[in-house]
């Protein structure tokens, strides 16, 4: 297997920081070697952290009054059981 | 409520709708309120509250729209849009990345939305709540091996779904 296919098949493990130091080590040596290698290395750390921004939406502000009553009516439902 | 903003977010991309979003994290809070108990102090409080969270728009929601959950998303090329976005623009090594910008968040939502669920959710854990492959699956109850491949393979149907809006947008010439 070529370093080139060796890289792009453990890309994703690579950027999710789930290989071990020493398999990451040498992805690293075959991207200081390899143009093609690093700038598709580059693209998907780009992209991965654009859909970490983009994939997040703001939760309506009542949001937390509604959970804060909802937990306190449960917890007042728990007192009158007793 | 130290987690809402997430599970709102995540519950989002799962229901595809504000107003079932805030009924599954609604529920997901009441039951967890409930399950403290069961909850070992010190453990993984995020990957608790997910799991529930997943339950709940599983047990609310798969039954509701009746079809198959597993769903295949053929074959796809690795480094699908590094490649087709590579073809636009030559030989430019840099072009790709910047090539990046021209994508919105709601182009980014709409991809991660289309994907079907068995793909999506192990890419919205990953991606977007930044779970480690143990903690999905766990979440997910899945094995890893299954997480590994489900996100593979689901990363790279996004990437044919930005690439795919891009064409419509006209922002790119197709490239078949």
């Amino acid at each position: 297997m070529s370093g080139c296919e060796n890289a792009v098949d453990y890309v994703y493990q690579y950027l999710d920081d789930e290989l071990t130091y020493a398999h990451k080590t040498r992805i690293k040596w075959h991207l200081k070697r390899c143009g093609h290698c690093m700038s598709a290395f580059q693209f998907e750390t780009s992209l991965k952290g654009k859909i970490a921004e983009g994939g997040k939406s703001a939760p309506p502000a009542e949001l937390f009054d509604t959970l804060r009553a909802l937990i306190e009516q449960e917890r007042n439902k728990g007192d009158s059981d007793c | 409520m130290q987690y809402a903003p997430q599970l709102y977010s995540a519950a989002l991309r799962m229901t595809r709708n504000p107003a079932d979003a805030e009924d599954v994290v609604q529920e997901t809070f009441l039951k967890a309120y409930r399950a403290y108990d069961s909850f070992t102090e010190g453990t993984n409080l995020k990957a608790w509250l997910y799991r529930i969270l997943t339950n709940t728009y599983i047990n609310k929601y798969r039954k509701k729209q009746r079809r198959p959950s597993e769903v295949e998303l053929g074959e796809l090329q690795d480094l699908y849009l590094f490649k087709r976005l590579g073809e636009q623009s030559g030989a430019q090594v840099s072009a790709e990345s910047q090539a990046l910008d021209m994508f919105v968040d709601e182009d980014i939502i709409e991809a991660i939305e289309s994907l079907p669920e068995n793909f999506r959710l192990p890419v919205l854990y990953a991606d977007v709540d930044g779970f480690s492959y143990k903690e999905i699956a766990e979440i997910l109850d899945i094995p890893i091996g299954t997480v590994m491949s489900r996100l593979h393979r689901g990363r790279k149907g996004l990437q044919r779904k930005l690439w795919n809006l891009a064409v419509e947008h006209g922002l790119v010439e197709p490239s078949e």
